[in-house]
């Protein structure tokens, strides 16, 4: 029987400590100071963190964020902008590589630990499934997303389990492919996300969400949860040393990556079987669709399968060539009817809001 | 699984093209299809001191950060910006366009601890299959 793992509740915590404690734990898991760990943490007050490499410039509505009170901080893991808030549940998995169950290969490793909130959602009558390459989602509706990074040997792999969610206030602090849509589309960008208090009708206590997480996580990996609290090294490490760094400006505004910007196009191409909308965020430096949704009157079975074709397309080449493997890839892989639709449409529909974009230079700013 | 004949390997899959008194450092095809597409790719700047096992950039895929670790010891010498700009070069030509920093060595003799194609290659054949157990165990 394998060590057991540390289950650490962290608590309510601002922004800014439980950035610096994910780096703090992770330091302390490479250095072998600390066990294996899974945390819950928790956000007050609410607050928008971005990934790594973002530039908050091109992701976050700051003017708003400051008049609302929304702290602003910068993710060590990888992924795009959230909004959270005391609905939002995060779990963390801190462990080292090469541990028998936890594949090396990224891709299988997120499935590996998502697979594990699936089965505690399940224990909370949840019928949720992971969808690659990193969501946990309820009928096509995202209910969870998920990131991760390494240092040394050890790695850190976490996410946030929407319980409740304050989808207005997401839609107005984090920029979005939403900005020039009508009420309508808004309303089913929406659907997008859910929550538990919208599959189950009730908002469980959290610690009854805790413990069916830890459960699930523990059945799934194959591991021993014990109890356990902060040790007095990260306790230090994290007043002497992170705190204050992720508290700075120059963590917080920090520019990752020069070359990169942030393009909105809403673009409408007429099919056969109706009208396709397309609004889409563009990276327009480095050819790669940021995010994308799709609208229009046209009907799509299953219903969740434009949501799986949004998810193919993110953070996807927007060249030609390649977008045109990604939609060919996503029909072929998928069992998806949309009458009078082709693949072909979408292509068209994607290019368009593409080019559009790449020709405005509109920034989504 | 393409590994040249030429040049020398480490075990967290960077290649490393010997010219004189300075290296050329990239991921190999197996490191890159390990990480995945890659989306965002950050170097240090050049003059850059570099010890051996340190970190000389960051690397994103799939929304995981991943550190890049030198290989040997050496101050860098250039970085190459246009993978900065298209880090997909990397996944695409791995041994080409997609190559990481040109570094000057400090400890010419580190280049013996580094493993040739022959050994390398069985030591990815070793990881993938390692990969397939656990595959089978899921």
């Amino acid at each position: 029987m394998s060590k057991p793992w540390r289950l650490l509740d962290t608590g309510i915590r601002p922004i800014a400590e439980n950035m610096a404690l994910d780096q703090v734990i992770l330091t302390a898991r490479s250095q072998d100071q600390v066990p294996d760990t899974l945390r819950f943490l928790q956000f007050s007050p609410h607050c928008v963190t971005v990934g790594y490499h973002q530039d908050i410039d091109l992701e976050v509505e700051q003017e708003y964020c400051r008049q609302h009170g929304i702290e602003i901080n910068r993710r060590i893991t990888g992924g795009g902008n959230l909004y959270l808030d005391a609905g939002q549940l995060g779990w963390e998995i801190f462990a080292v590589k090469g541990l028998p169950g936890i594949p090396q290969r990224l891709e299988e490793l997120y499935g590996r630990i998502c697979e594990g909130v699936v089965r505690g959602l399940y224990k909370l009558g949840v019928k949720a499934r992971f969808r690659p390459k990193n969501d946990i989602e309820v009928n096509g509706r995202k209910i969870s997303g998920s990131g991760g990074t390494e240092a040394g040997n050890a790695f850190l792999y976490h996410g946030t389990l929407l319980t409740d969610f304050d989808v207005d206030t997401m839609l107005r602090c984090l920029k979005l492919p939403v900005q020039k849509l009508e009420d309508k589309q808004v309303r089913s960008f929406k659907q997008r996300v859910t929550c538990l208090k919208e599959v189950l009708g009730y908002v469980p206590a959290m610690s009854t969400v805790k413990n069916a997480l830890a459960q699930g996580i523990a059945e799934e990996l194959g591991v021993e949860l014990k109890p356990g609290l902060l040790t007095d090294y990260e306790s230090r490490l994290l007043q002497q040393k992170e705190l204050p760094r992720f508290r700075s400006e120059a963590w917080i505004r920090g520019q990752r990556v020069g070359c990169q910007d942030s393009r909105l196009s809403t673009a409408d191409y007429k099919a056969p079987g109706g009208l396709i909308r397309v609004s889409i965020l563009l990276d327009n430096t480095r050819d790669i669709i940021k995010s994308v949704f799709i609208s229009g009157d046209f009907f799509a079975y299953p219903r969740r399968s434009i949501m799986d074709l949004e998810a193919a397309l993110k953070n996807t080449s927007s060249r030609a060539t390649e977008l045109d493997f990604t939609i060919r890839n996503f029909f072929d892989n998928h069992q998806v009817e949309i009458p009078g639709i082709t693949p072909e449409d979408f292509y068209h529909a994607l290019r368009r809001a593409i080019l559009q974009a790449s020709r405005d230079g509109v920034e989504a700013m | 699984m393409y590994i040249p004949e030429e040049l020398l390997y480490d075990k967290n899959n960077y290649w490393v093209k010997v010219m004189g008194e300075e290296v050329l450092i990239g991921l190999t095809e197996y490191g890159q299809s390990t990480t995945g597409d890659i989306l965002y790719l950050e170097l240090v700047p050049e003059d850059t001191v570099l010890p051996r096992g340190e970190q000389f950039g960051s690397i994103e895929s799939g929304k995981w950060v991943g550190q890049l670790t030198a290989p040997v010891s050496g101050v860098v010498v250039e970085r190459n910006r246009d993978i900065e700009a298209s880090p997909r070069q990397v996944n695409a030509h791995p041994y080409e366009q997609g190559w990481l920093v040109r570094v000057k060595l400090i400890d010419p003799g580190e280049l013996e601890s580094l493993m040739g194609a022959a050994d390398y290659t069985r030591w990815v054949e070793e990881q993938i299959r390692l990969d397939e157990e656990d595959e089978v165990a899921l």
